[in-house]
């Protein structure tokens, strides 16, 4: 179902909203956007074309304690997950969000992501792209499914895409703000809007044929010299909205039996993810933790699930200090030369 | 559980790391109380000088009779942690570290005065000395993960700790990347720990938690000079903190493909 809202509107509703849950919104401050909890809209900035982090973060936080235990037992620490609305998210982010489903709530279902994203409410937003978003090069620039309800800016109005009954119950809250009378200019300015879109995008990304190019290039010398320049930080991983690997921990309190089992975010490009019992480490080599990344985000995982694990968000062209991101690796594997 | 017997030992330093476990002021009765303290004596008076189950060092090692106390305390400990940036990879003395010249440094400082206490040389990390099961660095070191090992090591667990870069931490934070800047932030060469304390008020990393295990010296190098650092700031600036743990590493760094061409 798709309705249609006059732009000076959404403030009242985010209003009535904020009755379910909190709100969640992109917010500036100086260099820093980041999903923030808000009061109002007026706090958001919905013109940034990325968070530094993803939403992931409130779907599964960096570090967070999964339960408590003694010497009897553990209780688990879910049910004081607060409910939110996520106000703002873009196509990419929310065909991330799909991705972390399959990982999170498919074969093996955890109990903490699950929890989260059961009482988390997904309010996509349309945007404008910069020079680093490559959507139009992974197919994720516009999204069908996957959120509760999808705003479209077409100047004077939104178009609002109602995609799941909770996204439907949250329009009933305040029904006479929607109108369904959605007429020929609508049409034509909705088309306009998506010509617009597709206009904007200056990135030089193509990943076509990417899974053969990695195979063909896999030894190739161009990973080893991009290997040298990677300062194994891990930023990379950090903000992308695909990857989802974490370390369990325990903390204990000092004389006691109790403690706490904890998970925080880890990343493959880091020299002890891949170590093992014994001390053997089946990456230690730099290069071969680049390899790991690049061919499951653009090789494996469309092998697997007929679909790259980028989502086109351009947060490692954005974040790595060194320059090596999907765009960089993809780039000099195909032409066989490290670019500037 | 029989609480394990602690001693805590300061060398070459600013005592700053056993003025943080005196700092840790909600947890000090548990922490007396899960072990049996047998020296502190920046703690107490009453310190007695036998075995130990763990000994926490603090400092690096810079004359004869710090070196012979470190390897009595040795001899008596089932475990030695270095405790602090000074005792895991030298501190600042240790700044200087593979570049000769201590001799004279040291008559630079000293001139001709008659040096009656013990002999000094130049100061290095307790694990260039004796070997170490553990290091917890840090300037000072963490409360938490301070507490967090000890509170392992009294449940007979492995302590852990973060082996990463702080630039994890700093991202958990959600915080731009300072490099972006251009300014000389030394997190991808830095563990975590710190919580990403300095980048989360936009400082720049200075090193104090020392290296991680995992450098890329000459990848931090290369970008530090694109930003237009010289290479001596470059250098002296990562071996500030990274002591012992860089100095090697800082004599192996190759140019770049683009100094190679320009050398041509």
């Amino acid at each position: 179902m798709i309705l249609k809202m006059k732009k000076e509107d959404l403030s009242a509703f985010l209003e009535t909203v904020k009755e379910w849950g909190e709100l969640w919104g992109p917010t500036r401050k100086g260099e820093r956007v980041a999903f923030e909890r808000v009061e109002a809209l007026s706090q958001m900035d919905l013109k940034a074309a990325r968070t530094i982090i993803p939403p992931k973060k409130l779907l599964y936080p960096p570090r967070f304690t999964m339960f408590d235990f003694d010497d009897e037992g553990y209780v688990e620490r879910t049910g004081d997950v607060p409910n939110r609305i996520l106000f703002g998210i873009h196509p990419c982010d929310i065909h991330g969000i799909q991705i972390m489903d399959t990982m999170f709530l498919e074969e093996y279902k955890d109990p903490y992501y699950a929890e989260r994203r059961e009482k988390t409410l997904l309010l996509g937003h349309s945007c404008i792209p910069d020079e680093k978003c490559m959507c139009f090069a992974t197919d994720t620039e516009f999204i069908a499914e996957g959120f509760d309800l999808f705003f479209t800016d077409l100047k004077m109005f939104y178009l609002v895409w109602v995609g799941s009954s909770r996204g439907h119950d949250l329009v009933r809250m305040k029904p006479e703000l929607f109108s369904r009378d959605i007429g020929k200019d609508d049409i034509l300015n909705y088309t306009e809007y998506r010509k617009w879109k597709t206009s904007q995008f200056s990135a030089n990304a193509d990943f076509t044929g990417m899974p053969d190019i990695f195979e063909l290039g896999y030894d190739s010398s161009i990973l080893d010299e991009l290997a040298e320049k990677c300062l194994s930080c891990g930023q990379c991983t950090m903000v992308c909205p695909t990857c989802n690997c974490f370390n369990v921990v325990d903390e204990v309190e000092l004389g006691s039996v109790e403690g706490t089992r904890d998970r925080f975010w880890d990343s493959c490009m880091f020299r002890e993810y891949s170590l093992v019992a014994g001390g053997h480490n089946f990456r230690d080599k730099r290069v071969d933790r680049l390899k790991l990344w690049y061919t499951h985000k653009l090789q494996a995982y469309i092998g697997e699930f007929g679909e790259p694990a980028c989502v086109g968000c351009g947060r490692c062209v954005a974040t790595c200090p060194v320059d090596i991101n999907v765009v960089t690796v993809a780039n000099a594997l195909r032409e066989q030369e490290v670019g500037k | 559980m029989s609480s394990p017997k602690i001693g805590v030992y300061g060398f070459t330093g600013c005592a700053g790391d056993q003025l943080m476990i005196l700092n840790c002021e909600n947890q000090l009765v548990d922490l007396f109380g899960a072990t049996e303290i047998r020296s502190f004596s920046m703690a107490k008076s009453d310190n007695h000088e036998g075995e130990l189950d763990v000994a926490f060092v603090e400092g690096s090692i810079s004359t004869e009779e710090q070196l012979e106390h470190l390897k009595d305390i040795r001899k008596r400990a089932k475990m030695l942690i270095a405790i602090g940036t000074c005792a895991c990879w030298g501190g600042p003395q240790a700044m200087k570290l593979e570049e000769g010249g201590f001799e004279k440094r040291y008559k630079g400082v000293y001139g001709n005065a008659k040096i009656t206490v013990s002999k000094a040389f130049e100061a290095q990390p307790v694990d260039a000395f004796v070997r170490v099961e553990l290091k917890i660095p840090g300037c000072p070191i963490d409360k938490s993960e301070f507490l967090g090992a000890v509170s392992k090591l009294v449940a007979k667990r492995h302590p852990y700790l973060y082996r990463f870069p702080v630039c994890a931490e700093c991202k958990w934070k959600e915080n731009p990347c300072i490099l972006w800047e251009g300014k000389f932030c030394a997190g991808p060469l830095t563990k975590a720990g710190c919580g990403a304390v300095c980048p989360s008020h936009n400082m720049p990393c200075v090193g104090c938690w020392g290296p991680t295990d995992d450098l890329n010296v000459g990848a931090e190098y290369n970008l530090l000079k694109e930003k237009g650092y010289g290479p001596d700031e470059i250098v002296q600036k990562m071996k500030k903190f990274g002591g012992a743990g860089v100095a090697k590493l800082v004599k192996e760094i190759k140019p770049t493909a683009k100094e190679k061409e320009a050398n041509k």
